[in-house]
């Protein structure tokens, strides 16, 4: 199996069982994640025989409607909770990232998941990587899932 | 049910959905303790009286391994036991955290009947 579906079958599995909210692929992978609007990064690194970066993109809206999904209370605007809850899912996300690289997670890093937000910006690394970026749709919209990896 | 639990991730909507998932398992306690790190999770120890932890793995300041270590230097809580909650479930590492007296893992992301399947018996 590629490493994207292991990648869409993780996702599904952590937003069925803990956000408590259907989610699908939308589409083939895309070439670049482009310009960030409004909208919520939740990344973690990892180092060791597989270096680089798994990030989640979620459109502010969209990422409400996660966290209040998540926490089970209404959720209207972005604050603590939702930049801890996007940054726990980049970490769920990240630890099965590393088992799928890695079967005895050893030679494997995790940094700590960290959060960016803002009106618009862009993600992107100074080096030559392997990268997957893949869509994902809810009822209350789209967000992406991007492994990087160094070559 | 008369236990008193204490839930260690730094994550706070890890905590609260951890403390959610133990009440929909039908595992209730009189009181859930919450600590951001492995440094707090000790400090609660020392001043409280708690029959088991949950805790996570990858952590600030003291990780979920550092954690285990200290608390087994610790004669007064070396003996609670304490379950790893953690998205990283390699061998090696759920073999370092149970060798250091850890009693079980379970994996993010988990369901309550996982929970209940896991803590239940332990419990009772």
């Amino acid at each position: 199996m590629e490493i994207s579906e292991k990648i869409i079958e993780t996702t599904v599995e952590i937003f069925t069982t803990m956000v408590m909210m259907d989610v699908s692929a939308d589409g083939p992978p895309l070439e670049v994640s482009g310009a960030l609007c409004d909208t919520v990064t939740g990344m973690i690194g990892l180092a060791g025989t597989h270096k680089g970066v798994l990030a989640i993109h979620i459109p502010n809206q969209v990422a409400l409607a996660i966290t209040s999904s998540f926490l089970g209370m209404d959720v209207d605007e972005i604050n603590d909770d939702v930049r801890d809850a996007v940054g726990e899912l980049a970490n769920m996300l990240g630890g099965n990232v590393k088992t799928i690289l890695s079967q005895n997670g050893r030679d494997i890093e995790l940094s700590l998941p960290s959060t960016i937000y803002g009106h618009e910006y862009g993600f992107k690394t100074a080096s030559d990587v392997d990268m997957v970026i893949l869509p994902f749709k809810t009822a209350a919209g789209g967000f992406m899932v991007e492994l990087q990896l160094e070559k | 049910m008369g236990h008193n639990v204490l839930l260690v991730d730094d994550s706070s909507t890890m905590r609260k959905i951890v403390g959610r998932s133990l009440h929909q398992a039908g595992l209730d306690f009189d009181n859930i303790y919450e600590a951001a790190d492995g440094l707090l999770a000790l400090e609660v120890l020392e001043k409280e009286s708690v029959d088991i932890v949950l805790s996570d793995m990858n952590m600030p300041n003291m990780d979920g391994i550092s954690f285990l270590k200290e608390k087994a230097n610790r004669p007064n809580m070396k003996d609670i036991p304490v379950f790893m909650f953690s998205t990283e479930t390699g061998d090696d590492i759920i073999g370092e955290a149970k060798a250091l007296g850890a009693v079980g893992a379970i994996k993010k992301p988990f369901t309550a009947h996982m929970v209940s399947e896991v803590l239940g018996p332990f419990l009772k």
